[in-house]
């Protein structure tokens, strides 16, 4: 057994007690149960280890590289503020190192309607009972408990998006991180609550101003969908190549809700992702995307988790990677049935396309499987581009490279296109494709 | 001489009862036909009495030569002369039709006895040319990727190799094209008369075209409402179901 | 089952052969009487390695050997962060390391004392070798009762022997292999049975010679608290073929048993091995055995692994692809019945281009049995032309019966390809009550199905050994519905 490696630089001296005190110091004004929840956080935080190669969490990941030392807490707002392509949207946030850089109004029917859309620290003042109800009741269970607990200690930006009952919105609510400055640090932390029958979707962006600063994020969402609700996520992550990201989504979803997640990722230099679906009730669906590219020497974590704690519950993952360079991707994927979870459909695909030779990728899709009526399939695929294939295309009269770019960006489409929001399909094939070809 | 017998049957599938009050009385070497709309019980109706554990008998019973079988299990009910073939045959992966059917015709003999396997192959390879299967069928596993056609035919070799007093058909005809239709038919008629009872169950008209009936029966809402001979099922296919339920009606 | 001590001849052991003083062959709590001619006693110390050693008259670098590994197992934690907790319930301290009668198999059945020899006249086994073996070596608790090998395979060359025979008689073959495919460091378990191994085959075909029928080897654990710990290493020079076989059983007892075996198979340029074991454990034996072969350039290594018996099973027979073009391939089933959990899987490592494996794994979960598969492919960097293919498939009997499935890929570099794909199914009513509408009863249609489950699997076992395995699977299965 090898030893257990941990980085000498458990506690770094950046996140410090005092900088805790200090950063609870200034936010007196929010719930007393607030500032206990994050003294609870931090105290934690400074008991847990680093992550150690024995936990099979972190299995493959190079931990050895996970480095707190010297970041600090933002406080200036960036200059330059990165945004996705442009797509109809219904409202959106805008942090900039840490601070709102920009916010547009809710239309006044919804806000009429009870829908609330806030940055965290205004939902923590006005609705500060919905946000406890919701806030981190996820369990943490796919490794990253320290970086979680570190979000909660030092959370301030991120947002409540909160939809009641049986109100639909069309168009996506927006939720953008920018981060600039060399050694910076961010912990966003965002609610999506959606009552029953309720429907609506949030995009989130995350991006460094420039390539090469270094950051450190450590990432949360909290998302529940009630009885019948449908909701959307979808992540579109382009942090700095010098970046370490930690992000921990979970979804919740409700008898007969449907739950969809898409996770684009694309920056960082080592980029952890996880991702649990909980299926708590009879009908719940859940789709879960993720596409990667991954240059130069960035290393893409995914840790993926869809728990079925009912029956006639289904979940379906999606998780494509395309490598180059001397990029390392890892994928651990688990499919959880319960005992009495009995006519559940699970499946779980991962596929690879390596275009270099010195590209590395791990793949771990896993079940566990407690009850007989049940159907449950993963696949996991690694190939270059198929040499017939792009004869084929060649034949045609296409030259080598559009045909090598038709289909590096037709193994991306199948993710894509399970987009129902034409306009946010187009804004993120445009993005992924400019991105791509840089 | 063998007959088999349904008085007054009642069939639930969980609380929903589907039959109510089915009787018709069937002797060896009479085809009869049942007809109806779609969600009458026809099929309950089959699998009840073969002994389908997902339907419950709430009255009524099934006599095989006058002794009741609602206590038996499926393979017993099977063994003592009942076939179905059924309207969905299950695939079954790995089995192969072969041994199958060699250990479904074992089931039959008497402890102890063997089956002369020289026998048993010259009688399925007989039967398969009869109704057109291919031999290399023997080796594939039971439906496994069958066409519609093919499970079919598959049945009725099974029907054919296993020798049952009465047949239960449940639409046969579905799924088939007319070519199917036809070999289907010509076996199930080079096997009719005789020792054999036939009961078919259709929606359509077009499969009595080829499997001529004695006897038609129109079932509604659970039970028999009409019975007559072939014209029956020529009337029906004339006027449609709507005309049952007008005559139902003033009834 | 017979009972040893009623039979075996209680000699007075020969000062000579037993030289190891102070070592309390009747402490520790086992329930038979030292019957045995040589027994270690019970636990592990290096008084345990060093008798064993001596009465097997070791050469020195043999117990450094063993001394060395026993430190290495001695530090080794449990890998219980991955595997099983049950492992704990292991206590090393209450097993019996070495029993045996004596070092030498006899050559002919009929110097085999007698209940040994009903024994194994039980298990079918001198039947067996008259009909389809090349040869036989039947292990009894710690040793070989039986060893023989046909005159024509000896022959060609061919040497057929147990560990002790061929590391003394033929250092020169086997030495240079011996503990090479799997290090002692391995894991905890290849420790432990690199200190205490004894008996096993140790085979060499030279180049060229492809044998025909296969060779056999049976395993039979007969002691109560006992750990049997056989070591093998198969040897297919240039060219040469061979099909190896192993069954094993022991009878059940209310404690538990250690079964920790370590095999190695070295398959030079252009030649084919063929490993096949059929285990059958009773439901109190921890089964943790390591099993790896080297497959050199064109040579082809197979694991057909079986396993129905055990309390715990944990095994990954593994291939590594070390020469250009070699392959490797592992077809797995496992049958996890109540209180059973059959952890079972694979592992191919490629080391060289256009190397293939394939591995095909079937489990069946019966009851509360679990079944886990757990495999490794791994494609380093700079490698062209490698392929893997892995399917696994887990049918699931019972409303409680369980399965996990766990792989690990590693590709590095563009010019290969894996996949992988993996299912889970269940017997479904309709195809039971399709099968009782033909007139099967409800056992026999289940049987049916199982096998058909495993049926393109079981095709690949020789015909007696397939026929065995369907009526240990129709033995399993009884009982398991309704």
């Amino acid at each position: 057994m090898s030893a257990v490696t941990q980085s000498t630089a458990t506690h770094p001296a950046d996140f410090t007690s005092e900088r805790f005190a200090a950063h609870v110091g200034n936010r007196q004004d929010l719930p007393t149960w607030w500032l206990e929840i994050k003294k609870a956080a931090w105290n934690q935080y400074l008991a847990l280890p680093l992550p150690v190669r024995t936990d099979e969490r972190w299995r493959y990941s190079n931990i050895k590289e996970i480095d707190l030392a010297g970041f600090v807490l933002p406080g200036q707002p960036a200059p330059h503020i990165p945004h996705l392509p442009e797509f109809p949207r219904t409202a959106e946030l805008t942090f900039s190192n840490r601070q709102i850089a920009h916010r547009s109004a809710l239309p006044p029917e919804l806000a009429a309607q009870g829908v609330i859309f806030a940055p965290l620290d205004e939902a923590l003042r006005e609705h500060g009972d919905l946000v406890r109800g919701y806030f981190q009741k996820h369990p943490v269970i796919l490794g990253s408990d320290k970086f979680v607990a570190l979000n909660t200690a030092f959370c301030s930006t991120g947002a409540l998006l909160y939809v009641p009952r049986g109100v639909e919105v069309a168009l996506p609510f927006v939720v953008e991180h920018t981060l600039a400055g060399d050694h910076m640090a961010t912990f966003p932390h965002t609610l999506v609550i959606l009552e029953d029958q309720a429907k609506a979707t949030l995009v989130e962006f995350f991006a460094s101003t420039e390539t090469t600063t270094a950051h450190f994020v450590s990432g949360v969402n909290d998302l529940h969908a009630g009885a019948g609700a449908h909701l959307s996520y979808i992540g579109v992550q382009n942090w700095s190549d010098a970046t370490q990201a930690f992000q921990s989504n979970s979804i919740a979803a409700g008898r007969d809700a449907r739950i969809f997640s898409l996770n684009l990722h694309l920056g960082g230099r080592q980029a952890r992702h996880e991702s649990q679906s909980r299926l708590l009730a009879p009908g719940a669906h859940s789709e879960m995307l993720a596409l990667t590219v991954a240059h130069g020497t960035q290393e893409f974590d995914q840790r993926t988790l869809q728990t079925h704690a009912a029956p006639h519950t289904s979940s379906n993952l999606l998780y494509k990677n395309v490598l180059l360079d001397q990029a390392r991707t890892i994928f651990s994927g688990l499919i959880v049935v319960d005992a009495d979870a009995q006519k559940t459909d699970a499946y779980q695909s991962n596929h690879n396309l390596m275009l270099s030779n010195a590209a590395e990728e791990n793949s771990h899709p896993g079940f566990e499987i407690q009850a007989n009526d049940v159907r449950c399939s993963h696949g996991a695929t690694t190939a270059r581009i198929d040499p017939e294939q792009q004869f084929y295309l060649e034949a045609r009269g296409i030259t080598p490279s559009l045909a090598h770019e038709l289909l590096v960006f037709g193994f991306f489409e199948e993710v894509l296109n399970k987009l129902t929001d034409d306009h946010l399909h187009a804004a993120l094939t445009n993005f992924i494709q400019t991105k791509f070809k840089s | 001489m063998s007959q088999l017998e349904i008085k007054d049957l009642h069939v639930s599938i969980g609380e929903n009862a589907i039959v109510k009050g089915f009787s018709l009385t069937i002797n060896s070497g009479e085809v009869h036909a049942i007809m109806g709309p779609n969600g009458t019980g026809k099929s309950t109706l089959a699998k009840a009495v073969a002994g389908h554990p997902d339907y419950t008998i709430t009255r009524g019973d099934v006599l095989l030569d006058g002794q009741s079988i609602l206590a038996m299990q499926p393979d017993e009910r099977a063994r003592a002369g009942l076939f179905l073939a059924f309207q969905y045959p299950s695939e079954i992966p790995g089995v192969s039709i072969a041994n199958f059917l060699r250990a479904a015709v074992q089931a039959r003999m008497a402890e102890g006895e063997e089956l002369d396997a020289t026998g048993y192959y010259k009688r399925l390879y007989s039967k398969m040319d009869l109704l057109k299967i291919d031999r290399k069928f023997t080796s594939r596993a039971i439906n496994d990727g069958f066409s519609g056609g093919e499970k079919k035919r598959c049945e009725i070799l099974q029907m054919a190799m296993l020798e049952p007093k009465f047949s239960l058909m449940d639409e046969t005809d579905s799924g088939l094209d007319i070519d199917a239709l036809r070999i289907v038919a010509e076996g199930v008629n080079a096997m009719r008369g005789g020792a054999l009872g036939i009961l078919m169950i259709t929606h359509y008209q077009r499969l009595l075209d080829y499997i001529i009936p004695d006897h038609v029966h129109v079932m509604w809402d659970g039970r028999i409402v009409k019975s007559g001979d072939k014209s029956l099922a020529l009337e029906l296919e004339a006027k449609g179901y709507d005309w049952v339920k007008k005559e139902l009606a003033k009834a | 089952m017979t009972n040893l001590t009623e039979t075996i001849l209680p000699e007075a052991p020969d000062a000579t052969e037993n030289p190891v003083a102070g070592i309390d062959q009747t402490k520790g709590d086992f329930q038979y009487k030292v019957d045995y001619e040589f027994d270690a006693g019970t636990g592990l110390s290096e008084d345990t390695v060093r008798y064993i050693s001596s009465v097997k008259k070791e050469a020195p670098w043999i117990l450094e050997f063993r001394l060395k590994a026993l430190k290495i197992f001695f530090d080794k934690p449990m890998p219980t962060h991955w595997a099983t907790k049950d492992l704990e319930n292991i206590n090393f301290d209450k097993i019996r390391y070495y029993l045996s009668q004596g070092q030498k198999p006899k050559r002919t059945w009929e110097e085999v004392p007698d209940d040994i020899k009903r024994t194994f006249e039980r298990l079918g086994i001198p039947e067996q070798e008259r009909k389809f073996l090349a040869g036989v070596e039947a292990q009894f608790d710690s040793e070989a009762a039986y060893s023989n090998i046909k005159e024509i395979v000896a022959k060609q060359g061919v040497i057929f022997a147990n560990s002790t025979e061929a590391l003394r008689e033929h250092p020169e073959i086997f030495r240079k292999f011996f503990g090479k495919v799997i290090p002692t460091g391995d894991n905890k378990f290849s420790a432990l049975n690199s200190a205490v191994f004894s008996g096993g085959s140790f085979i060499y075909v030279p180049k060229g010679v492809k044998v025909a029928q296969p060779l056999q080897a049976y395993f039979r654990i007969n002691a109560e608290n006992f750990g049997q710990f056989e070591r093998t290493l198969i040897i297919a020079d240039e060219g040469a073929e061979l099909t190896y076989m192993e069954g094993c059983t022991a009878p059940k007892f209310s404690t538990s048993t250690l079964h920790s075996a370590v095999v190695e198979l070295v398959a030079l340029k252009g030649a084919k091995i063929q490993y096949i074991t059929v285990q059958n454990w009773a439901n109190n034996v921890f089964n943790l055995v390591t099993k790896r072969g080297v497959a050199h350039e064109n040579a082809t290594i197979k694991w057909i692994d079986c396993n129905i018996g055990s309390r715990l099973t944990m095994k990954y027979p593994g291939v590594v692809l070390k020469g250009r073009k070699a392959r490797g391939e592992v077809i797995s089933i496992a049958l996890a019945n109540d209180g059973q959990h059959q952890d079972t899987g694979a592992k191919m490592i490629h080391a060289a281009d256009e190397t293939t494996s394939n591995i095909v794994a079937k489990s069946i979960s019966v009851g509360q049995g679990r079944s886990t598969y757990r495999g490794v492919v791994h494609i380093p960097k700079h490698l062209k032309g490698c392929k893997n293919n892995t399917e696994c498939d887990a049918l699931l009997i019972n409303t409680n019966s369980r399965t996990d499935t766990y792989p690990a890929i590693t590709v590095r570099g563009e010019a290969n390809s894996v996949q992988h794909e993996a299912s889970v199914s269940k017997v479904s009513a309709e195809q039971i009550f399709y099968m009782q509408q033909r007139g099967l009863t409800e056992a026999q249609a289940m049987s049916l199905s199982v096998n058909g489950f495993i049926n393109d699997l079981a095709s690949q076992f020789p015909m007696e050994y397939s026929v065995e395995l369907k009526r240990l699977i129709d033995l399993e299965m009884e009982g398991s519905v309704g």
